[in-house]
Formats: structure tokens, sequence, C-alpha cells
């Protein structure tokens, strides 16, 4: 019995073992992406289990134990993760889609989190959208694609400038870049076809954990990685042209001369001279410019390691005469697996050459071309160095454009090196350390030849000059982390980070000149003349890092981070900051009362934190003493020693507290997907230097760098996004719009405003001022109510007896009604920042044939046009803008032409001196920035030579609608300065290109 | 186990090396020297002193725009149309508070004197190094460097501006403007501070201010204060010089610091000029020239001419007018090269004069931007031309006297001398028109008429206002950035 009785049991059990094993089952099948691709690496797993599986280099898989009634979860980084109920099935394949908005596996401080369980402000972008248009450098890919985020392109081989939600700071408002971990200045040695991914941290529950260097926002950059499965080989290239077709209508030969006359300058004989030829200087200095881009690439993984080799090479020549950027960016990705131990690396090299745009005597080449008498030849072979420049009897002395850029050559050699190594290893199981070392090394050599030249009487120089500026720069971070990532009771996820970094940066350089008098052969440094001089510079960071994450069931989601930072740019009473951030979560769509809408996400969030900068120059808080004077005595050069800048030794870091809401929503299974975010930000004790009244004395600058101001800044951005599918037909449509709007709301007491920044043009005053209750910098001004037309308005507005505003000069408005126009009388004439900025991205398919169409723009903002100056002052004698023949003409104290808008040439200083609403335009605009269409061709055609093969043809800035007169409203926008922003000193223009490129997969 | 031992051993290791203490935080810059440790050595006090003569070089003072703007204001100077837009209103006295010329002269002269200050403001500091490392002699003759270069500053800014804002120790609050006898209190106990500590001429290197040169300055500060007898006192002191045989000596770049020379502005090119479109008031950086003879010089910007009203100033055979204008017929080029009419032309048309004091001419083709001819700014013959004055104007004063230092300077002109017959009004219009043609060019023409009251009939259609053109407005700069002095503080009529 007790036998029999055990036999019945066991046989029970085993019964009810096989039935067991009779309900679950083998489910197998492909993972492939919209295209066909398998995706090797994609992750399988079981609702609510740990039950999981990845697929092979076929994308393959195949996972037991899969009951009926499970529903099983397909997900791989950047596409759209799919939930299948298994059923009777037990072969399922599976297409994982892109998102036409988000990522779903997103890049973050330290690590990356699900896009469902992100808590803070995030854009990204990812590879698809880089390479869709081509682009010479990384930042350029961010532009009018993450809401809120403005980027604004320079000449060739400079970094463009980038800001994230406005402007909170008055210094350098670069955000932090971090290249697969690794903390840079900018993005230029990086190839932008190895980008994966780029996401913008937005606010401080995203950026706080970089605590000290967040102050700007942060881009994170994560390089291309090798792919488990079969060896993937690429090319692709571009070439095409770029040019600037727009001019300032300025002033030909005929006009010139009777402009001068009525200036009372003859130059009817001098022009005769050289023929009355006319010669458009700015013809002279614009030319279509070729770029060419090359990059071949190599990818592979096998289970226990991936890598990713490319090269790649580009050349972009100026659309402004010998200007032009040349790159090679070398890439090697790689990563281990041994056992529990992960290492990797990610290394990037980068040989660069720039030409720079040329300037001199502290003018842009495109002054001195709108500036050069029209009747002058370009060159003259009986002149030294062949050139054709102004003398004396010409009246004027802007300098020969073409002289300036192509005499002689200006270079810059750069070689760049970012990456890291490092090893993670599970120590348990969810507990990881990982050790991580980066360094970004970088090296420039600046090299300017010019040979001896005589273009006239006022530009000459009797010797050949050589000048070399060499710096080199690294920063090496090193960072220790241990990660704790667990779940309890199957739906209490926590993830635990712990990170210390140390950061430390080095900078030096060598600056030296020489002159040779005997030869321009030699373009070489030599002991004449020569001026030597070399500084360098050191900066530390220390920081200690920690982040808990903790979400129920994905629902509710909780996110705590905290960073103690220090330094070595503060002094010892302040050198440590502390810096945290909430945040909480939301997902709606998760609780079970939505589970039959029509939303597929929806989620709400809601985050505050705290960031700060220590952007400043170094040493700012210690007493020196500055050398650098020099007096003849006896002969020989006595060196002087004075006082240096005004020490601060209370300066302490400028700190920010950010506030963000955010709602993430999708519909109709992620057809149509959106987000908003509101943010408000209050900056405290923004560092400034600010000017020290003239009279004491500072040496340095004049400024003292202070914890001077509290700002606001508060906006919001709205990202949207469709996308659908007909058939073979497929389009989606992206649309952002970010507002911000900051104001300066209390400055240090005894503070009442701060004038400050560059005006853009000597003799013209300073306007960018600091006020409470103003945005940062306003132009600050005169209004100006037209033009004096007799000498009676002239005496009711001042008064009579004073002689020096006449008939002809700008009425500037009276604000205080005392009869005098002095600075009381200023007031806000212009706010640089925009209402808001938007882009819009188009992009379609039809069978092999793929669009895309991006448009951007900024609206609302004012430009302080300095080119203005050039064309409008009228101050003396040089080509103007063809509005001056519609000026002021005065006979008998009388204005004969009462509808001239400008005032009469050569009149009171204060009509050009002053600032004034004459500079100001409004600065918005529209642009197409990009147009693309291309066409993809399969290998089955050609006996799979290769895998793909898809052209395109694509055109930028081809049309831009806006209202300002100056040449490019976008970049009069920006600047890297704060206190410069909004200002048109007649930098670089964007160019139109055309380009024609191709990419094949083999 | 031993793994996981091994494991939190180097993890801890790798703790402890990143969290690195805070000697790495604490950096000192190596670029500039730290005040902590200065004034230990001669070189170093005398370094001190060199930084404040700096500023006399910048392009707010002598490399640049003072020589425009006071020859325009006095007139001497018309200009061709290529003149710069911010120099053309000291012709026509449309300038204010907005001039960036106004400002960089009013912030060069303010940075010279925080230099001085420095320097003073360490004086315990000098004086307590021991004799040995620095005799007492010397500390006396650097802090009357320092006291010179002070007053020197200040006297550069009380005619322009009349009450200043007075600092004598190095701060970064800014002052109330001080009336401005109180500034010229400050100038004459700083002057005769100097003239009390610093050594001869003959002894002591070129370039450096001089006892003689104090006691120079120090005479032409009471003088602007009408204290004749004081200022005699003081001119009298100024021994040891003669007037240059020749008068173009004095403008030459071989002949600097000649007999007649008293205190010089220096500039060497060869010194290097690499900095030179650097700041227009710090005076950091090498920048050893001055751009007065590309300015000026009809061969090169000519963006001045000599105007008719001074030209017939001369008398008929002054040997002064061929050596302070060029015009068609003048040899330049070491007597190589002869001008010609079309060497005069404007835009505008020909032009009677070029400037020939200060130009690279006498022995070059052409200027360029970098010009060595040092600034003469106190010469024996101004001095003798003061002492005349204070001798004619004092009570009791001897006119036969006054009349003697003026014929020592006609005499070098070839022009008859004065009867020593004259009374004091005319000796007072002899000065009038001796200084005018003697010093044409040198920025002393509009002091002098200010200080005699005759501007309003001397400038009549310039654009001059009495009561208001007299002086300069305090800049934009100031009034925007020191709390104690607001536009509404300025000058009248600004």
């Amino acid at each position: 019995m007790k036998l029999k009785l055990k036999f019945a049991i066991i046989a029970l059990l085993m019964i009810s073992y096989q039935n067991m094993i009779a309900q679950s089952k083998t489910v197998q099948g492909v993972v492939t992406d919209p295209s066909g691709f398998p995706l090797p690496g994609a992750t399988i797993i079981v609702q609510g289990s740990n039950n999981s599986a990845s697929t092979d280099f076929d994308g393959k898989y195949s996972l037991k134990g899969v009951n009926p009634t499970d529903k099983i979860i397909f997900s791989y980084v950047g596409l759209v993760t799919q939930t299948v109920a298994v059923g009777t099935r037990t072969t399922i394949d599976v297409t994982l889609v892109e998102s036409a908005q988000n990522l779903q596996e997103v890049v973050v401080a330290y690590g990356t989190q699900k896009r469902t369980k992100v808590t803070g402000a995030i854009s990204t972008v990812t590879s698809k959208d880089i390479t869709a248009v081509p682009i010479t450098n990384a930042e350029s890919a961010l532009q009018g694609r993450a809401a809120g985020v403005t980027v604004v392109n320079g000449a060739p081989g400079s970094s463009p400038t980038v800001s994230i939600r406005g402007l909170a700071t008055m210094g350098n408002s670069t955000p932090l870049y971090v290249i697969d971990g690794v903390l840079t200045g900018n993005l230029s040695g990086l190839n932008p076809s190895d980008i994966e991914s780029i996401s913008v941290l937005k606010d401080a529950s995203t950026t706080a954990l970089y605590g000290s260097k967040a102050y700007n926002g942060v881009v994170m950059v994560t390089t291309k990685k090798g792919k488990k499965g079969a060896g993937t080989l690429n090319f692709s290239s571009y070439a095409g042209f770029q040019r600037i077709t727009k001019r300032y209508d300025v002033l030909n030969t005929q006009q010139y001369l009777k402009y001068a006359k009525d200036l009372g300058s003859d130059l009817t004989a001098r022009a005769a001279e050289f023929g009355n030829i006319n010669t458009n200087w700015q013809d002279e200095i614009f030319q279509d410019g070729v770029m060419q881009d090359y990059n071949l690439s190599f990818s592979n993984g096998t289970e226990n390691s991936t890598g990713r080799y490319s090269a790649g090479y580009l050349k972009q020549e100026g659309a402004v005469i010998n200007t032009g950027f040349e790159r090679y960016s070398f890439r090697a990705n790689n990563t281990q697996n041994i056992g529990r131990l992960t290492v990797g690396s990610n290394i990037g090299v980068s040989f660069s050459k720039t030409n720079p745009e040329r300037a001199s005597g502290g003018r842009t080449l495109l002054e001195h071309a709108i500036k050069m008498a029209p009747y002058l030849p370009v060159y003259n072979a009986n002149n030294l160095g062949g050139y054709q420049g102004p003398s004396t009897a010409d009246g004027q002395d802007a300098e020969n454009p073409v002289r300036v850029a192509n005499l002689g050559y200006q270079y810059i050699k750069g070689l760049s090196i970012i990456g890291n190594i490092y090893a993670e290893v599970e120590i348990i199981k969810g507990l990881k350390f990982r050790s991580q070392v980066a360094l970004d090394y970088f090296t420039n050599e600046d090299h300017t030849f010019i040979p001896s030249y005589s273009d006239g009487s006022a530009h000459k120089q009797a010797y050949s000059s050589t000048a070399e500026t060499n710096s080199q720069g690294q920063t090496i971070v090193f960072d220790n982390s241990l990660t704790y990532k667990t779940t309890i009771a199957e739906k209490h996820h926590l993830e635990a980070v712990g990170v210390i970094t140390k950061i430390e940066n080095k900078f030096q350089n060598l600056v030296a000149s020489s002159r040779y008098y005997i030869s321009d052969e030699i373009d070489q440094l030599r002991l004449q003349d020569a001026n030597l001089a070399s500084t360098s510079s050191e900066t530390n960071n220390l920081g200690y890092v920690a982040r808990i994450n903790y979400d129920y069931d994905d629902k509710y989601l909780f996110a705590i981070s905290g960073r103690r930072d220090a330094s070595s740019r503060f002094g010892s009473n302040n050198r440590y900051g502390n810096f945290y951030s909430v945040a909480l979560g939301w997902n709606i769509a998760k609780e079970s009362f939505m589970a039959n809408s029509i939303f597929s996400t929806l989620k709400l969030r809601a985050s505050t934190g705290t960031t700060g900068n220590d952007l400043i120059d170094n040493y700012q808080y210690s007493g020196t003493l500055a050398a650098n004077y020099i007096y003849p005595i006896n002969g020989a050069a006595a060196s002087g020693v004075t006082a240096g800048r005004a020490s601060n030794p209370d300066l302490k870091w400028e700190s920010k507290t950010d506030r963000n809401i955010g709602l993430d929503f999708g519909l109709f299974d992620e057809k149509f997907t959106g987000s908003f975010e509101y943010f408000n930000n209050k900056g405290s004790d923004i560092l400034f230097a600010v000017p020290l009244p003239a009279s004491v004395g500072s040496a340095g600058g004049g400024t003292q760098t202070q914890n001077i101001a509290n700002t606001k800044v508060h906006g919001f951005e709205l990202s949207l996004g469709y996308n659908d599918r007909k058939g073979d037909f497929t389009w989606s449509a992206v649309a952002n719009l970010g507002t911000s709007k900051n104001e300066v709301t209390s400055l240090a007491p005894g503070v009442t405003s701060v004038l400050g920044g560059p005006s853009g043009r000597a003799g013209l005053e300073s306007f960018s001022r600091l006020e409470v209750g103003q945005p940062l910098f306003y132009f600050w001004g005169y209004q100006t109510n037209g033009i004096y037309q007799n000498q009676a308005e002239v005496d009711a507005a001042l008064g009579a007896g004073q002689t020096t505003i006449q008939p002809g000069d700008i009425r500037f408005v009276d604000r205080n009604g005392d009869k005098v126009i002095n600075s009381e009388d200023k007031t806000n004439i212009g706010n640089p920042y925009p209402d808001f900025t938007y882009g819009l991205n188009l992009t379609a398919a039809y069978k092999k044939f793929d669009f895309n169409c991006f448009i951007t723009g900024v609206s609302g903002n004012d430009v302080f046009n300095s080119n203005k100056f050039d064309l409008e002052a009228m101050q003396r004698l040089f080509n103007a803008s063809t509005d001056v023949l519609d000026r002021s003409i005065v006979q008998n104290g009388v204005v004969t032409n009462p509808s001239a808008t400008l005032p009469r040439a050569l009149g009171a200083g204060q009509n050009w001196s002053s600032a004034s609403q004459r500079y100001v335009e409004d600065g918005s605009y529209t642009r197409l920035k990009n147009v693309t269409l291309g066409y993809t061709l399969s290998g089955d055609a050609f006996d799979n030579h290769f895998t793909n093969i898809r052209f395109y043809l694509s055109a930028q800035n081809l049309v831009t609608i806006t209202k300002y007169s100056g040449l490019d409203p976008e970049i009069a926008r920006v600047d890297a300065n704060a206190n410069s922003a909004g200002i048109d000193i007649g930098r670089y223009p964007q160019p139109k290109s055309i380009i024609f490129g191709l990419d094949v997969t083999f | 186990m031993r793994k996981i031992k091994y494991t939190i051993a180097v993890l801890l290791g790798i703790f402890t090396i990143n969290s690195c203490n805070d000697n790495d935080l604490e950096l000192s810059n190596p670029n500039e020297l730290s005040p902590e440790t200065y004034f230990k050595s001669e070189t170093q006090v005398q370094a001190s002193v060199n930084a404040a003569y700096a500023n006399l070089q910048t392009r707010g003072l002598y490399a640049r725009h003072i020589f425009f703007a006071l020859d325009n204001m006095a007139q001497e100077n018309k200009g061709n149309p290529q003149l710069e837009g911010n120099k053309k209103p000291f012709l026509d006295f449309s300038f204010d508070a907005s001039s960036d010329i106004i400002q960089f002269y009013w912030e060069t002269c303010y940075l010279g004197i925080s230099k001085a200050n420095f320097v003073l403001d360490n004086e315990d500091k000098i004086n307590a190094l021991p004799n040995s490392v620095l005799s007492q002699e010397k500390k006396n003759k650097f802090l009357g460097e320092a006291h010179f270069l002070r007053a020197y500053y200040y006297f550069l800014l009380v005619p322009r501006f009349g009450d200043l804002p007075i600092y004598t120790k190095q701060t970064i609050v800014g002052n109330p403007r001080s009336p401005k006898e109180e500034v010229y209190k400050l100038i004459v106990s700083d002057f005769d501070f100097a003239s009390k500590n610093l050594l001869s001429k003959n002894v002591e290197d070129k370039g450096r201010a001089t006892k003689e040169a104090a006691f120079a300055y120090l005479g032409k500060a009471l003088l602007y204060q009408k204290k004749y007898d004081e200022a005699l006192a003081a001119f009298n002191k100024v021994t040891g010089f003669s007037l240059e045989t020749n008068f173009y000596n004095n403008f030459m770049d071989e002949t600097e610091h000649g007999p007649e020379s008293i205190f010089e502005i220096e500039y060497d090119e060869k010194l290097g000029v690499a900095d030179k479109w650097g700041s227009d008031t710090a005076g950091d950086g090498v920048a050893e020239s001055t751009l007065r003879g590309q300015e000026y010089g009809n061969l090169g910007w000519y963006n001045v001419y000599p105007s008719d009203n001074l030209l017939d100033e001369y008398e008929p055979g002054d040997k002064r007018f061929g050596d302070t204008f060029y015009v068609p017929g003048s040899k330049y080029n070491n007597g190589n090269n002869t001008m010609t009419a079309a060497n005069f032309s404007s835009s505008e048309g020909l032009r009677r004069a070029g400037w020939k004091k200060y130009q690279n001419y006498y022995k070059r083709t052409d200027e360029n931007l970098d010009s060595s001819i040092n600034f003469k700014v106190m010469r024996y013959s101004d001095v003798l031309l003061m002492m005349a004055e204070c001798e004619s104007l004092r009570s009791g004063g001897v006119q036969a006297t006054a009349i003697g230092y003026i014929n020592q300077v006609r005499a070098r002109a070839g022009v008859p001398l004065l009867a020593t017959t004259l009374t004091k009004d005319q000796v007072f219009t002899a000065l009038i028109h001796e200084r005018k043609v003697e010093l044409a060019g040198e920025q002393v023409r509009f002091d002098d008429i200010i200080r005699w009251g005759i501007a309003s009939t001397q400038l009549a259609g310039t654009g001059f206002k009495a009561g208001k053109s007299e002086l300069w407005p305090i800049p934009n700069r100031e009034t925007s950035s020191n709390p104690n002095i607001k536009p509404s503080d300025n000058n009248p009529g600004y």
C-alpha cells in the first residue's frame, strides 16, 4: 500500500508535470527591421517573467517555456517595442519599426533609460535624421529637430553656436557635450556619419548629474557601435557646391561719383585714371565652394565582441574666397565580453585644416567689400603684391578685401583625439562596477604668412610677416561608478547609481611672430622683429554623484539625484557646490482604466533640480599682477608690472533651479505622437565681468567678475509627430515649437544697470544692457522719430541756440522732455531673443523613393544690424547702400525731400555714433533648410554585389523668407558670448548648397 | 569569495585614487605674478613704475587720439574728407558723451593714475627694503616718478573735464567729482614731491621723468592757476637747458633728448609694434610706435592739413614755417626728393601744405603705421614762453625781462626781435602769436586760448560754444559704471 501510494503520487506528479510541459511550448521566429534586414541582438522576453532570449546573427530566436496565455515583448534599441500575444502560434516573426519621434531607449547621464521611464525633458535625434541631410558638423543635426534647441553655423570649420532653452547666463552659453561619456567642448572632430544618436538633456532632472557643467544643458552623443552579425561594409559619399546669393545693394561707380561730389569730393578724374570701371567687390569675395565628403565603415560582431571601424574625409571650400575646411576622421569602437567582465573602447581621431575667413584692421572682409570705392580695380600689376587699394586721393581707407583674403595664407591645422576605455564587471547579479578613463586631447597650429605689399598709399607693408600660435589642450575624465538594478516582487523596479568623477584640464599655448625685410620667400619664423609669449592654465573638477530611479510597475516613476562638485575656478571659501534633482512620472496609459483608450502612450512628468556653472576664466578669485607693459627707456624696452585684474575671493557658483512639467502622448498605436513641456528656470548668482567705473583705472579689462544677478527663463516646447502608411506609401511629419523668455530679476546691491558688449563697429557706442525687469542684454538706445525738417523743428525740440543738431539730422525721442538728448532718454529699442523657434520635418517614401523636407525658423527677435553703420552712416565717404541716394537733402536750412528716410550726409555725430532704432530690425525668418530626394536600388538585380545603394539629391537653404535687410538673418541672431546676442557684425553668411550623394551597403 | 575580496580591494583602491584632495583644486596662475610676493627687489620696484609710463603711449593719448583732438579743436588742423567720423567732431565741437575718443582719453589717464597709485600704495613695502637692496635715494626717486606720473595724468585730465573724481589709492569703488581746485592741489603737491626726489636729466635714464621736468610741470600747473610768482619760481629751477640751434632737431628721431628737451613721450618701433591695434587704453603689450606720421602725413593718410589761419600766422622769414610744414617745393628724403603740388591733393582739391613736424619724410619717401619719433611734450622754448607770461602778468612783473624770454625764442626763428619797450598788453599779444607758431601742432594752443579766455573770439564760427565747449563731457562709460557720477552730473551743455 505504502508503495502503491508512493507510485500513485509519483505518477500523478509526473502526469501533472507532463501537463505542464504540454501547456508550455517553444516559440521561435525572426526579428527584422522595416526593410527586411534581420536584427541581431534584439531582446525577447515573456512579459512579467525572467524568461528571455536574444536574436542571433540572422535575427533568429528561440524561446522555451512559453504559455499560450503569455505575451512576448520584442525590443531593440532605437525601435518601437512590440508586445505580441502568443496564442496558439509557435512561430512569431516580428518587424520592429522606428518611431516617428522617440527612441525607445534613451541615452542619459551615466547610462541609458527606457523612454517610458524617462521623467525629464530629453530630445533625441537618431542616426537616420542625421544622415538624411548632408551636414559637415555634428551640431547641425540638432537644428530644428530638437525643440528648444537653436543652432547657428559659421564659417567652414568653425563650431556652430548651440543654445538650449534660451539664455539664462551672461557668460558662455555653450552646452556641455558628452561623446560616449567623454566631456568635451564641441563636436568639431566628430564625423556626423559616425553618430548613432544625440540626446539633448534639457531640464535639471536629466542634467543635474553633470552638476557644475550642466548649466547650459547637455548634448549626449553616442557613436555607432558594432552590431552582432555578419560584417557590414558601408560606403557613402556626397559632393556639391555652395553659394552665397544675397548681396548688399551698394552704389555703382556712377552713383558713387555723384555721391562723393555731394560730400565734397570730386573723384571723377581719379575714376577716369582707372578707366571708369565698375568693380562689384561683393562678387569678388564670394565664390562657389565645392564640397565633398567620403565615409567608409565596417561593422561586425560575434557572440562576445563587437567592433565598428570608420574613416571619413571631408573637404569643403567656403563660399567666401580662400576659406575652407578639410577633415580626416577615424574611429574605432570595440566591446569585448569575458564572462562577467565587459571591456571596451571608443576612440576617434581627426586631423583638420581650416582656412578661416581673414580680416584686416579689425574689420571683416564683408565690411571692406561693401565700403570699397567701386571704381578701383582689384588688381594692379604695378603695385607691390599686385593689388589696388585706395590712396589719399580716394579719400577713404577700406582695404582691398581680395588682397586681405588672398595675399599670403592662413591655416589652422588641428588634431583631435577623443576617446574612452572602460571596464564593467557584474559583481553580483544586478550590481555593476564600471571604471572609465576618457581623454579629450587637441592641438592647433594657427599659421599666418603675409608677404610685403603696397596697395596704394594707405595700405602697405614693407616686410613679410609670419605669425604662429600653437595650442594644446587635454582633458582627462576618470569616472568610477557602481550601479545596482533590481526588481522586487516583480513590480518594484529600482536602480541606484553612484559615481565619483574627476576632471583634469590643462591648456597651453605659444604665440610667436616675426618680420622679414629681405625677402617674401620665407614663410617661417625668424629672429627679426620677433615676439614670443606662452601661457598655460589648469582647471580641476571633482564630483560625487548619486542617482536613484524607482518605479512601480512602470506606472509610477520616481527619480532623485544629487551631486557635490568642486571646481578649482573658485576660491576655497566657495569651492564646493551641491546640486540635486527630483522627478516624478505617471504612465497614465498603463492604468487599467485606460486599457481600451486610443492612447498608446500618455505620461505626465514633473521635475525640479539645480545645476551650476563655472564657465568663467580661470584664476579669477586670486589677485595677480599684470606684467605685460613696455616703455622705451634709454632705447631699450623696460618692462612694467602693475596690479592686474581686480580679484574677487568671494566668487561662487552660478546656479540654476529648473522646473519642468511634461506630457508625452501617443495615439492610435503611436501613429500620432507628441510631447509638451513647460519650463520655468531661475538663475542665481549669475557670474558676469562687471565693468568697474572707468575712473578707478582697473588694469585687466576694467572689469571684475562678480556673482551679479538673478534671472529667470520660462517657456514651453511642443513636439508633434504623425506617421502613416498606405500600401507602399509611408510618410511622417514632425513639428516642433519652442519659446523662451528671459528676464533679469535682480542685480547685486548697488548695481542698477550694466552696459556691456561690443557694438560691432568702432565709433558706435555700446548698447547691450542688463537691467532688472528687462531681457538679458537688451538693446538700450534712442528711439527715433523721423528727421528734423527745418530749424523751427530743431529749436522746438532742443531749444534755441544749440548748433550741433541741425535740420536733416535724426530726431531722437526726448523721453524725459528736458530738451536735452542724453542717456536719460535711452530705452529698450530691441530684444535679441525670438518669441519662438520652430521646425517642421516632413518625410515620405514611396517604393524606392524617399523624400525629406525640413523647414526651420524663428519669430519675434530683433537684430542690431551693424552693417547699416557701414552702409548708411554717411559719417565720411565710403561706398554705401543705394538707400543713401534717398537721404535728406538740406538747402537753406530746410529739408527739400521730406519723404527721405535717411538723415543728411556728414550730419551730427549722434546720427551714427549713438545706438538708436535706426540700426534695429526685425530678425524673424522662415527657412527651407533642406530638401532631399532619394532613390534606393536593391542589390538583387546586380548579382548581389551590394545589398543596396541609395542615391540622393539635396538642397540647403534654398528659400528664406524674412524682412531682415542683412545678408543672413540666421547668423545675425546669436553669438557665443551672451552679451553680443543679436548683433550682426557681418559674419559668414549661410550659403545655399546643392549636393548629390550616394550610400552603398555591401 | 576571494575573488569578491579582491574586487572590493581594487574598487576601494580606485575610489581612493579618484577622491583627490583639495590640493588639486587650489591652483595658482602660472602666467601672472602674485601681489603677495612683489616689491622685493630694485627691478620689481622699477617695473611697477615703468608700467605707469606705458599709458602715455596708448592710442587714447599720443599714439593716436590726443593730437587729433587737441589740434583739431585749436583749429590748427582742418580735416580732409577721409578724416574718420569720430575725429571730425573735434573740428566743430559737436562731440558728446558717447565719443570713443573722449572715453579712451579718460580711461587711459585713469589707468595711468591707478598704476602710479599701485606704486604709492606700496610705499611702505618699498621703504622697508634694506638699503643694500635699494638705496634711499632710489626709493625716493621711484616714488618721485610715481608722483610725477600721477600728476601728469591728472594734469591731462583737469583742463579737459574740470572737476574730477580723485583717487590717491587703488580701489574698485568710484568716487564722485571733486572741485578742480582740489585736483590742482594734488597735482601741485605731486609735482612738488617729484621735483624734490627725482634725478637730474644729466644722470637719469633717457625717457624717465626728471627733476627738471617736475619743476617745468609744477610751474605749468601753477601758471594754469594764475599763480605767476610761484610758477616763475618753479620755472627758474629748470636749469641746464638751451634752445636747439636747429629748430627741426626737436622733431626728428635721431636728435631726441637734446638740450631743449625736458620731457618726451617715448616711441621706438624697433622694440616691437605687435599689439598696436590692441587696447586703446590699457598700454599693455608691445606697441612702441605712434600713428602720428601716417595720420598727418601728406604722403600718408593725410587725414588733416594745416589750416590757413595757422599758415597765415607766420611772419615772413620765420624759419619755423619750413620746419613745421611741407609745401610744394619742399625737399624731403634727405634732400633727394621735392614735394610737388600733387603731393597735397585731396578728393576736395589741392591743399596749401602738410605737416612736417613729427613726420618721417625728412629721411624717407613715405610714412608707415609705425613712427618712432618721440613727442617733445615739454620743450625749453615752451618754458621760456611760459616764464615770459608769468613775468609779464605777475604783479610787479618787468616787461623787458618777459620780452627777453620771448626774444630768445624769436632769435632762433630768425625773426626780428621785439622791442623791449612793449606794454603788458603788447607782450600778451606777442605771446599769443609766439606760442601759436612756436608750438603749432604740439597740443598746446587749445589750452592756451581757453586759459587766456580768448577761445570764443579765436574759435568764432567753428561751432565752439562758450560755457560748454571749454570742457569735454564726462564719457558715458563713466556715468554708466560709476554710481557716484550720474549723467546729470555732467559738464554744462552735455
